[in-house]
């Protein structure tokens, strides 16, 4: 140090400064960017703590309901012995405050969310734990697989408006996106399901005779809602993708890289995409997000197996723990996803800074 | 531009056309379920024929074709072995297979094929008879000491002999269990159940209880007393969390896999099958060596499973999707193979719940007569099924076959005698037993082959139904305390409106009456309005009260002794509005109706004093009519008969088509492979 000169030393000093000053402002706005996630997620499982109770049903009464639709009326005394002690074993029993309580602590510190009163007493956790995987595999596949073919193709016909195969692919998107989710996947399950019967109608996954088969079957039930999924997702990435490139291959930026003879690939490929790209990683990591709470359209019509259908049950069925806990791990995963992407803008975007 | 959309458009539109059109073969090429072409009739065991020319609303049905051999299902089990059945719900809790766990889906092919029944129904009959138990209890003169036999020849499928150990130990466990849910109402039951000998139980009550076998064995869909291994439960800590993944039973099936995601279980034939419950008191070896249990998702998966031949039995649909794909594959049928397709004999009658604990003027008899006699069921019926069904009048007792022999015909006499006063000196006689003539002679102007035969007509369409006079109705409803003016109704100064509410999710036939009835009242010249429930909030709102009237079915009855059916309407039960109730939600508060349900309590469901306390209790509630009943339960449940036949029908009806019962063992039993 003291070999430099004043000039340089003041240089280093400023940029050692700067430096410091560039650690502090990163230190804060992460600080307040997790301070928002807690908050979010807070104020998220509190509603959703909430509002199942003020359904006007009652898992108990439910339970009792359905016993006697499939059985006939129960005999009095065991009805009124059985409500008793259904209360005292699903935790009912308690006040609300105290049962909201145990669900902060176990729910979002631990992810016990207590037994499934739709299953009890099998925890609601276990039975997440089961269908989760199929979820995000089908839903996180095919949301990503969308999101990359539809910006590329979306990309294409804003920056190369004018090329034929931009145009063909623009209209296949404008042709599919209006088309109701339900609607494609039905006309793909009886093309291919009931009238070719390439696949199978509902999903069937043989599990017991080996992995291969396994891997066969899970993968031949995926095709067609992988598909479905498909074909709706990246309608809206290439509309949206189109919009974007278009406009920003309008701006001055990229007239002057043309003026500079800078080939139209690397024109594409560098100024127009990466400054289109922005929203569409935003609206990327919500998609992502959402993949927790599962597709229950795709569930429904393909039987594939999801968190999708478990909500609608819990909902049915007054479940409050299930409710919870799905829903719990959709908003930790949506609000995990988007300070991921806020962290991370400043790396895509220069421009961006932590401030 | 347009013009470059537009024909994209068109060209989409012509392909889905052509494929369309080219699929009308609905039963080709798919996995596990390719049909042949070949014979053009189909013949069941039981000597029916289900011909390939028989014709359906929609047109001209394919040729039947028989089963193709050779082929796999999903589950890779040869097709013809496999009998495949619709369960009606996946489980979240895959491979739990103790009942006595919540949570544990009996259901879904459990109770069915697996559970061991201290006694099971004969569904035709309306009798119980021992499946486990060798005959009915033998009971002391109070009722307090059952000696119950044990079948000899049972064993459980790992070989063990089922004793009357097992049975003592079932009682025991769920005695001694807190958190087995019956757990508290067997000990407010039980002194003590106690195994004798190796085949003979004793069970002692606290206080006198003639209906052991209707309490603990099986009277409609099945019963949760299901006798466990002693040797296999006895060593489990907690019975209450014990998942059972590799069940023990003595029914004739067991668990040869399941789907780790709840949509399916297969099982599997018993080896030694002359030793389970159905091989001892049958003596038949069940065809099919396997049943698979699969669920199928929404009705268009259904339908188009069924077409292609992908399952065997699904549990109802609506007559809509069942003439359509008897359109499509002419194996498919249900319980009648033409119109009007579908069996009465389901025991829960649908029609019309009052809320009576509301108080005026819903507990009034003759506000409710009144609203009986302003319907006109002709077109009620037209609107739910299109004619289709038994008519099922009375309150509570559904007019099942058996019913219809016990109650409903011998009390046709006092039905066509009994009056209402309608407060201005004069009466009516509210019973129409016309209705069966009427109903055949418009369905045959219709087109619809329907026999001529009167006895025919009463079993397809009932012994009669409540009159529709508008004017009685009018004069009954100011009897009550409403008052017409101006064309509107008012009850207590203010303007009269009533709720019809029906359950969203469940029972296409109970929505339809309500929305039904609805239409009828309206024209009748009532303010009503309507709206439909999640079943998990009518559950709530069903048992607090929470309603005016609803669409719903708080009925039964299928054994000569109702007791069960009726325990429920003890008006000492009641509890008010907004408590969760004891017994039935409708709050009917009848003093005699309640003396006669104490009485039967006190008395054997065999001796005629209980039959003819029950004929007592029925006359009182058709005169005070807490209930509005439409139709017994319709079911259109079909079959295909592709892989196998001999299903229970109207020309074969050994058994109900109940597969989701636990009497679905022994029809198993008899089905046959078509190959």
């Amino acid at each position: 140090m003291s070999g430099l000169s004043r000039a340089s030393r003041f240089v280093w000093f400023a940029r050692s400064k700067n430096r410091k000053a560039g650690r502090m402002k990163f230190s804060t706005y992460i600080l307040k960017r997790i301070l928002t996630w807690a908050v979010t997620i807070w104020i998220g499982v509190t509603i959703i703590f909430f509002i199942p109770r003020m359904f006007p049903s009652d898992p108990i009464e439910n339970m009792l309901g359905q016993i006697e639709a499939r059985s006939g009326s129960m005999d009095p005394v065991a009805k009124e012995a059985m409500r008793q002690q259904l209360k005292i074993q699903f935790g009912l029993d308690g006040s609300l405050l105290e049962q909201y309580g145990t669900f902060l602590w176990r729910g979002l510190f631990h992810f016990d969310f207590g037994p499934s009163l739709m299953n009890y007493p099998s925890p609601a956790g276990e039975i997440i734990s089961t269908y989760l995987p199929y979820t995000v595999g089908l839903s996180g596949i095919s949301t990503i697989l969308a999101w990359l073919i539809g910006n590329f193709i979306g990309l294409l016909a804003g920056f190369r408006s004018k090329a034929k195969s931009s145009k063909i692919l623009e209209a296949i998107a404008i042709f599919i996106y209006p088309i109701p989710y339900f609607i494609v996947a039905l006309i793909l399950q009886i093309v291919f399901a009931f009238l070719l019967g390439w696949f199978p109608l509902t999903t069937t996954i043989n599990s017991f005779n080996g992995t291969a088969v396994f891997i066969q079957s899970l993968i031949k039930a995926s095709i067609l809602p992988g598909i479905s999924m498909l074909l709706i997702g990246t309608g809206w990435w290439i509309i949206s993708m189109k919009s974007l490139s278009a406009s920003t291959a309008e701006e001055d930026f990229v007239q002057y890289a043309r003026w500079r003879g800078l080939s139209e690939g690397r024109i594409g490929g560098t100024y127009v995409l990466r400054n289109s790209i922005l929203t569409q990683v935003t609206a990327l990591a919500l998609s992502i997000g959402g993949v927790f709470s599962g597709s229950i359209m795709t569930e429904i019509i393909f039987g594939y197996p999801g968190v999708g259908t478990l909500i609608q049950k819990a909902i049915l069925q007054s479940d409050y723990n299930m409710i919870l806990g799905c829903i719990t791990i959709s908003i930790v995963a949506i609000a995990t996803l988007t300070l991921i992407v806020d962290v991370i803008y400043p790396f895509i975007d220069p421009r961006i800074r932590y401030s | 531009m347009k013009k470059k959309i537009l024909s994209v458009l068109l060209a989409a539109a012509m392909v889905s056309g052509t494929i369309a059109g080219c699929g009308n073969s609905g039963s080709t090429g798919t996995t596990g379920t390719d049909s042949g072409s070949g014979a053009e009739e189909t013949t069941t065991d039981s000597g029916s024929t289900e011909t390939a020319d028989s014709t359906s609303d929609e047109g001209e049905k394919e040729e039947a074709k028989p089963a193709a051999s050779g082929q796999m299902t999903e589950v890779g089990t040869p097709r013809e072995e496999t009998l495949i059945v619709e369960t009606q719900t996946p489980t979240d809790v895959p491979g739990q297979f103790n009942t006595y766990m919540q949570g544990t889906q009996a259901g879904f092919g459990i109770h069915q094929l697996m559970s061991a029944m201290l006694w099971e129904m004969d569904t035709v009959k309306g009798e119980q008879y021992g499946e486990v138990a060798d005959g009915m209890p033998e009971q002391n003169e109070d009722y307090t000491e059952h000696t119950v036999h044990i079948r000899q020849g049972i064993n459980w499928s790992d070989g063990e002999p089922l004793t009357a150990k097992d049975v003592a130990f079932t009682f025991n466990m769920i005695m001694n269990n807190d958190a087995i849910g019956a757990s508290t109402y067997y000990n407010s039951v039980f002194e003590s159940v106690e195994a004798t000998d190796d085949y003979t139980v004793v069970l002692k009550t606290k206080e006198p209880f003639p209906r052991l076998a209707q309490k603990f064995g099986v009277t409609i869909w099945g019963n949760d007393m299901r006798v466990v291994p002693e040797h296999i439960y006895s060593q489990v800590e907690d019975v209450s969390t014990f998942k059972d993944e590799n069940p023990v039973v003595a029914g004739p099936y067991t668990v040869k896999s399941y789907d780790p995601l709840g949509k399916w279980i297969l099982y599997e034939r018993r080896e030694d099958w002359d030793h389970s419950t159905t091989g001892v008191v049958t003596g038949k070896e069940p065809a099919a060596k396997y049943v698979w249990f699969r669920y199928l998702g929404d009705d268009t998966t259904r339908q188009m499973a069924m077409v292609n031949n992908e399952v065997d039995i699904l549990c109802e649909v609506t007559p809509e999707i069942l003439t359509s794909m008897i359109a499509q594959n002419p194996n498919i049928a249900a319980w009648y193979d033409q119109f009007p397709y579908a069996t009465s004999d389901d025991p829960c009658s649908k029609g019309l719940a009052f809320s009576m604990g509301k108080g005026a003027p819903y507990d009034n008899k003759d506000f409710r007569w009144g609203i009986a006699l302003a319907m006109n069921f002709d077109e009620i019926s037209t609107n739910i099924f299109d004619g289709i069904g038994r008519a099922s009048a009375w309150p509570i007792l559904t007019g099942t076959s058996a019913m219809m022999d016990l109650y409903y015909k011998p009390m046709e006499d006092w039905l066509e005698s009994f009056e209402l006063d309608l407060g201005d000196g004069t009466t009516v006689k509210p019973w129409d037993p016309d209705y069966a003539e009427r109903m055949g002679e418009n369905l045959r102007n219709q087109g619809y082959d329907i026999p001529t035969d009167h006895d025919q007509l009463i079993d397809m369409f009932g012994t009669g139904c409540w009159r529709y006079d508008p004017e009685a109705a009018t004069k009954l409803l100011q009897k009550a305390g409403l008052e017409l003016k101006d064309g509107k109704w008012y009850f207590g100064g203010e303007e009269f409106v009533c709720n019809l509410t029906y359950i969203a999710d469940t029972e296409a036939q109970a929505g339809r009456g309500t929305q039904a009835a609805y239409d009828q009242l309206k024209k009748f010249g009532l303010n009503v309005t309507i709206a439909s429930e999640s079943s998990a909030t009518w559950d709530a709102n069903g048992s607090t009260g929470n309603y005016d009237i609803a669409g719903y079915w708080p009925t039964g009855g299928i054994t000569r002794d109702l007791y069960t059916v009726i325990q429920g309407y003890d008006a000492d039960l009641i509890v008010p509005t907004g408590e969760n109730a004891k017994g039935q939600g409708c709050r009917w508060n009848n003093k005699e109706a309640t003396d006669i349900i104490h009485k039967l309590a006190q008395i054997s469901p065999d001796s005629d004093e209980s039959y003819e306390l029950c004929t007592e209790f029925m006359k009182i509630a058709i005169e005070d009519l807490p209930f509005i009943g439409f139709h017994s339960g319709i079911k259109f449940v079909p079959t295909n008969s592709t892989y196998w036949t001999n299903y229970p029908s109207s020309q074969n009806p050994y058994n109900g088509p109940w597969w989701w019962w636990s009497c679905f063992k022994y029809i198993v039993n008899e089905l046959q492979p078509v190959a």
